[in-house]
């Protein structure tokens, strides 16, 4: 049980905010790209920056997904290689 | 959504201190009494008042107080070790255990009638998630000098115009994930517990949201802590 508990724990500390962090980077780069439209450019570039900005949004969301899927499998093969 | 009993505003407002009706005051006496404020330092004297009633006298035998104590930071330090290594722990330790402390019993103490998690407010953890996201910048920087840039540079130096916007990204939502994440759940909890006690408190509706609460409370602050220790690790290590 406790073996159990301790696993889960890791499971959910490791696992629990991939669609958050997915999200989170979505949102900063298509504000990002927003802000950049509307009050840098004063909406000349209208549609433009928000687009990119919610390209790189997305790639940033795919990199953030891939580091947390390879952090904790580095950091399992530091700590006990035969786990 | 306002809390149905708050004790401690209940007494400051008897003692005749403004107590904000909104989320937030317009005064800074306004501010000072808003409920998250006073239970968080409500939460900080009941840590240094236990700390100091169960550690008054540390013998080489431990009684019931200390070995709790004993196994609670041992086992973290232990954690903390074996994520991000034994110098950044012997820096760092008592900052992020006092994260933990914080966070753990803030996030219970919501789940007792009459009180509040601090932690149900986002600048609660707004404030607790920028100290980590500044520190582990800072950590970068005292390790690598101006090398801590390659962190944000990615693999080929082809790809920099791509990588960089990607990485810094990535990075911030780190800021944003971190404090929303705790802010929501707990203040899912309260909100949850709040409309329960109210709509069928007679009838120990909230009873199972209390138990997943106390679940939820415990993995939120570990889960905290844990993605913080994971960040100093990352900061401290080489670029790949």
């Amino acid at each position: 049980m406790a073996k159990l508990s301790t696993e889960m724990i890791d499971l959910l500390g490791n696992y629990g905010h991939i669609g958050f962090t997915f999200v989170a980077a979505i949102f900063i780069g298509l504000g990002g790209g927003i802000y950049l439209d509307e009050h840098f450019f004063d909406g000349s570039t209208s549609p433009w920056f928000t687009f990119i900005g919610l390209a790189f949004g997305i790639g940033a969301g795919f990199k953030s997904l891939f580091d947390i899927l390879r952090t904790p499998a580095a950091r399992t093969k530091d700590k006990d290689p035969e786990g | 959504m306002e809390h149905p009993i708050l004790f401690i505003s209940i007494i400051l407002e008897k003692l005749g201190l403004p107590i904000p009706h909104g989320p937030i005051g317009n005064t800074l006496l306004e501010k000072l009494c808003e409920p998250y404020m006073t239970y968080t330092w409500f939460v900080m004297i009941f840590l240094v008042v236990v700390g100091k009633l169960t550690l008054s006298n540390i013998e080489m035998i431990p009684g019931k107080g200390q070995n709790f104590w004993e196994l609670l930071i041992g086992g973290m330090y232990d954690f903390f070790n074996d994520n991000m290594g034994s110098e950044l722990t012997e820096k760092l330790f008592p900052m992020i255990a006092t994260f933990a402390l914080y966070i753990a019993v803030g996030n219970l103490i919501g789940l007792i009638p009459g009180f509040m998690s601090p932690t149900s407010s986002i600048n609660t953890t707004l404030a607790l998630t920028i100290i980590v996201w500044i520190t582990h910048h800072i950590i970068g920087l005292r390790a690598h000098g101006l090398g801590y840039i390659k962190h944000f540079l990615g693999p080929i130096p082809v790809l920099i115009p791509l990588m960089l916007p990607i990485e810094l990204i990535s990075n911030v939502a780190r800021l944003l994930s971190l404090s929303i994440r705790l802010f929501g759940n707990i203040m899912a909890k309260e909100t949850l517990l709040g409309i329960l006690f109210m709509l069928a408190g007679a009838y120990f509706a909230p009873l199972p949201i209390m138990l997943l609460g106390v679940l939820v409370s415990l993995v939120q602050a570990m889960v905290f802590v844990l993605l913080t220790v994971v960040y100093f690790g990352q900061s401290n290590e080489h670029a790949h």
